[in-house]
């Protein structure tokens, strides 16, 4: 927000006095320094330079600082001679060395000084090289002191350190000889703005205080009016808080059911546990059938035989031993099985509702032998629904897949022929996944005559599906590993967000 | 469902078509057949459980030509004037049919072996239950002495396929691979046996055939047999293998008949292969009726006949059509109407969406178990799921109450169906105890109550809060948290019982119905768990909240 001239500036307390100690360093100070005068660390006044920023009252620069400082060296030279000046003394003592070397170790001086010291005498012509030996002059002398003196000079001036912004040319000299050591840093300056100068001369800017929290005292006692209340800073991450969560899957599955009823289907219940004759026999899937092996299906363990409808049985018995022609043993029929699939709850209820116009649909868990890994479990969910009536067809059940995929938000369905021992025609319906292309998903078909002998429904035809809906809820709930679907792993729970598909 | 594999090379001679591995993909798709893997010239597909002709390239390249239009399907079958015998005598009483059929002319090599054998193994896989039902025999007719004989023997000696010395039936079944693997099939001293008129043994089925007759590139004539327990299913199987060998005459080859003399009186094939197949009236009414397609008279044949099936005339008002005997799927017009609709496609059909006629609803447990969800969210209890199945050694933990078990499970902690909710919620505890602090979850679901001839599904809802700050009061609480929002009357009485401290447990009463317990969990539970944190439990009856409540009011 921008605050204009002919405003009257409140601000809290603590930017109030930055300001004012900014208009006493003349509009100019680094941070540090302002908030010195203000008596606070730097770190604890750059939120305020920032809302005063927003404000344009200030601005706040980030500019770089050149550190000169003299070396140990530098500091030893001021103190004991420069190199040149101690090595000038010695020469114009002896005034002649047999050679370089004997004056080097006479001298005292470290290899690297020595060498600079000796090039800068020889530069000025103050000794000689002749024929190995070192001749002490007298010329240049002169001019040698002077480039001494200059050189103690400017470290005089140093003194311990200089701070500036520009780097002047000397220094560059006198860091090559390692007399100083250069530094940089970035400092935050602030200055005043137009308007900020034009407010303070014009008295607009006062203090007000700043209300962070608003209590009902502050609402009560009026302290609200002529208060500034705290601005929030949106960037800062808050907490998070897990809701208590309904299971995703069991949302997921709800959600199921919603749009089967919208479509005019009631839901039937059935048992977990059934005969093998609702299961598979009444569904005619013969007894030697490979579906009905061990390996495919769990049997109750213990003794107990299952009791059924007579009339299913006898009718059951006639049909397979018509079409199939085998041997047909009720008591393979009266085993207990974990049903494999929610057909026989459709079975069940076409048998006890008969002859009708009607839509039913049940969502419940089947079983089937298998160990849990990402792609499959021994325990899962299937969506059954039949639509039983005189005038039902095929294209009624495709007309299903469509709408029910419809409105699932899961796009185009294609279609493919199917088997399964109860229906004909089959169908398996097939929908386009994100990643996996093209998966089936909609299987079912017009239940076979000999189905809708047994359970005994007359000049009436059924479409059935048995979709199994987890391989749906995996793509919607976005979830690659089958097992997390049924999970009581509250981590998993929290983190699974409920799709638009859910919540639509 | 098998998976087969197939030459596209050999396929093209079949199909007298050089079709492109496309077109075939194209065609297996109305054929059911999934595809798996395409290298080369070879195809994987997973044939059709139903369509046992499909089983081996023959009669997939036999239903590519219909489809393809090389051919129209016949009307009858390509029978030889001339008939065999099949003589049964004194057969095994456990495995009483046999029955044989020839097929004169065909040209064999490698690859077609390998497809009749790939069929012969399919079949025995499949339809023949692993030979228990039905077992097949492919010899080289030429080197047998017909007629062949089927009997029973205490034992006998012959050189069996693929090994070079001779040996005893009982070596057979000790010393060989597949000798051991399908001896439970035969009974000591009554072993089945065919042999040839001089005594020669054929095959000791269902276990191993013979060295010496069998099928190799220069068998021109090749005799079929099939044993076991169930003569339609046999006699379905012998079909679809005669059909396949019948390929490999490539037009030529013909199918010779066997009499079958001597065996069970209940016999019901005298002469074998039954290759009457099957004949049908396909009406436009049919076909209207049960696809919501109407198709004219002339249509039908054009679509049947590409699915192989003969028309043999064509009325007012449909078409008469004749159903080869290799097609055993088809028993009845509704599975020729099927292929009526693949032949017109799948993806052209009409569809038609239904709008709802009547008033659709959810089950009432399932609205109770919604309302009984949102009552516990709000309580601030997190919703779990756990599997139905579960670990025994966890139920007998949580109840002392009688389970359904599962006679052949894969794994020991999925072997029972869970007979509470409490058991379930236990698990659920212990694997968030070591995430948070403090733990408070619910599952609602099913569980099995065993009965005299059949077991119960009921639906529950059990609730756990463990954390040292929980007491029975919170799980008290709880319990008359959801009795205030259902608007029933509450009661607790003391609970003394698995998996309960006594004296800090209670049953709960709503209405005066008791439908359920709360209770703090025994240490010596959690100790057995693995769980170190106190645990207040319950669980709610909804079935019976439903039933004896709700619906009663």
């Amino acid at each position: 927000m921008e605050i204009m001239k002919e405003e009257r500036v409140l601000l809290p307390e603590r930017q109030y006095r930055l300001v004012k100690a900014l208009a006493d360093m003349e509009g100019r100070a680094e941070a540090s320094r302002l908030a010195e005068a203000v008596g606070r660390k730097q770190s604890d006044i750059m939120r305020d330079l920032a809302e005063l920023e927003s404000k344009n009252l200030v601005k706040v620069l980030r500019v770089k600082i050149w550190h000169v400082c003299l070396s140990p060296d530098g500091r030893r030279y001021l103190k004991e001679g420069l190199p040149e000046e101690r090595l000038l003394k010695i020469v114009k003592a002896r005034r002649e060395f047999p050679s370089v070397k004997e004056l080097a170790e006479a001298c005292g001086l470290s290899r690297n000084e020595f060498a600079a010291a000796f090039g800068r005498l020889r530069k000025y012509g103050v000794v000689k090289v002749v024929s190995g030996k070192v001749i002490y002059s007298g010329d240049g002398v002169e001019k040698l002191l002077s480039d001494i003196r200059r050189t103690r000079e400017l470290l005089g001036n140093i003194s311990e350190c200089i701070h500036v912004r520009e780097l002047p040319e000397w220094v560059a000299e006198l860091k090559r000889r390692g007399m100083v050591e250069v530094t940089e840093s970035r400092v935050v300056e602030v200055e005043a703005t137009e308007t900020l100068r034009e407010l303070l001369e014009a008295g607009r800017v006062s203090e007000a205080p700043l209300i962070t929290r608003i209590t009902s005292e502050v609402i009560v006692s009026g302290k609200w009016k002529g208060a500034i209340l705290k601005e929030f800073d949106l960037s800062i991450e808050v907490p998070v808080k897990y809701p208590s969560r309904k299971h995703p899957y069991v949302e997921f599955l709800n959600h199921v059911r919603e749009v089967v009823e919208s479509m005019g289907f009631v839901e039937a219940k059935g048992p977990h546990v059934e005969t093998a004759l609702w299961n598979f026999d009444v569904l005619f899937v013969p007894q030697y059938h490979p579906a009905r092996r061990e390996s495919d299906v769990y049997f109750v363990a213990g003794e107990t035989v299952g009791v059924v409808p007579s009339d299913v049985l006898e009718r059951t018995r006639e049909v397979h031993e018509r079409v199939w022609k085998y041997r047909w043993d009720p008591r393979e029929a009266l085993k207990l099985v974990l049903r494999t699939h929610t057909t026989p709850v459709s079975m069940r209820t076409i048998y006890s509702r008969k002859e009708g116009e009607y839509r039913v649909y049940s969502l419940d868990r089947v079983f089937r032998p298998d160990t849990p890994d990402p792609t499959h479990l021994m325990e899962f969910h299937q969506l059954e629904g039949i639509i039983v009536g005189k005038h039902v067809t095929f294209k009624h059940l495709l007309g299903f897949f469509k709408e029910f995929a419809k409105r699932l938000g899961l796009g185009e369905v294609r279609f493919r022929p199917a088997y399964f021992p109860f229906t004909e025609p089959s169908v398996e319906g097939y929908i386009k996944h994100p990643k996996l292309g093209w998966i089936e998903v909609f299987p079912g078909g017009m239940f076979r005559p000999e189905v809708l002998y047994a359970v005994g429904l007359k000049n009436h035809n059924v479409a059935a599906w048995g979709i199994g809906i987890d391989r749906i809820a995996m793509m919607v709930l976005n979830m690659n590993d089958i097992r997390n679907l049924y999970t009581n792993d509250v981590d998993i729970i929290r983190s699974t967000p409920l799709p638009k598909e859910v919540m639509r | 469902m098998p998976i087969v594999e197939v030459s596209l090379t050999d396929l093209q001679r079949l199909a007298k078509k050089n079709i492109s591995s496309e077109e075939l993909l194209k065609a297996l798709e109305l054929m059911k057949g999934e595809v798996e893997e395409v290298s080369g010239d070879s195809i994987v597909f997973e044939a059709s459980h139903d369509r046992p002709d499909l089983f081996s390239a023959e009669g997939l390249g036999r239903a590519l030509r219909y489809l393809l239009g090389v051919e129209e399907p016949p009307s009858t079958p390509p029978v030889s004037e001339d008939t065999a015998k099949l003589r049964i005598v004194n057969p095994p009483r456990y495995r009483p049919y046999a029955y044989v059929s020839i097929v004169k002319g065909v040209e064999l090599d490698d690859e077609a072996i390998r497809q009749l054998f790939q069929l012969q193994e399919k079949l025995h896989a499949t339809y023949c239950r692993d030979r228990a039902l039905v077992s097949i025999g492919l010899y080289d007719l030429d080197k047998v002495k017909p007629p062949i004989i089927y009997t029973s023997v205490s034992d006998g000696r012959y050189v069996p396929l693929g090994y070079s010395e001779e040996m005893s039936l009982k070596e057979i079944l000790e010393k060989t691979e597949k000798g051991v693997k399908y001896a439970h099939l035969v009974k000591e001293g009554e072993y089945p046996l065919l042999t040839d008129s001089e005594g020669q043994v054929l095959s000791f089925p269902p276990i191993l055939n013979a060295e010496w007759n069998k099928v190799t590139p220069e068998t021109k004539n090749v005799i079929i047999d099939v044993t076991g327990t169930e003569p339609h299913l046999m006699m379905r199987v012998l079909n679809v293998v005669t059909y396949a060998v019948l390929e490999r005459g490539y037009g030529k080859a013909l199918i010779m008949r066997a009499k079958v003399i001597g065996g069970a009186p209940d016999n019901p094939y005298p002469t074998t292969p039954h290759l009457e197949g099957k004949l049908f009236s396909v009406h436009v009414e049919d076909v209207e009726s049960l696809l919501g397609l109407r198709v004219s008279t002339e249509d039908i044949p054009v679509l049947l006949k590409r699915m192989g099936y003969a028309v043999t005339s064509i009325t007012s008002d449909g078409v008469k059509v004749w159903v080869p005997p290799y097609r055993v799927d088809v028993h009845g017009v509704v599975d020729i109407i099927e292929d009526l609709a693949i032949s017109y496609g799948y993806n052209e059909l009409p569809t038609e969406t239904l709008p709802p006629t009547h008033f659709s609803g959810r089950s009432s447990i399932e609205r109770l178990t919604r309302i009984i969800r949102d009552i516990m969210v709000g309580l601030g209890f997190n919703e779990v799921v756990n599997f139905m199945l579960i670990d025994p050694d966890i139920l007998k933990l949580a109840t002392d109450e009688p389970f359904v078990t599962v006679a052949n499970p894969k794994m020991k902690t999925y072997s029972a169906l869970r007979n509470c909710m409490l058991a379930s919620i236990l698990i659920a505890g212990k694997v968030n105890s070591e995430k948070m602090g403090e733990v408070e979850v619910f599952e609602v679901g099913d569980y099995v109550i065993p009965k005299q001839h059949d077991a119960e599904s009921v639906r529950g809802m059990a609730f756990l809060l463990m954390g040292d700050k929980y007491t029975l009061t919170d799980g008290l609480v709880t319990a008359k948290s959801v009795a205030l929002t259902l608007g029933l009357e509450y009661r607790f009485e003391p609970y003394e019982g698995k998996p309960y401290i006594r004296g800090r447990a209670a049953k709960v009463f709503l209405n005066d119905v008791e439908v359920g317990r709360v209770g703090e969990v025994h240490p010596e539970v959690l100790v057995e768990l693995g769980l170190t944190k106190p645990v207040v439990a319950g669980e709610f009856n909804l079935t019976k909240i439903l039933r004896e409540i709700i619906e009663r009011k």
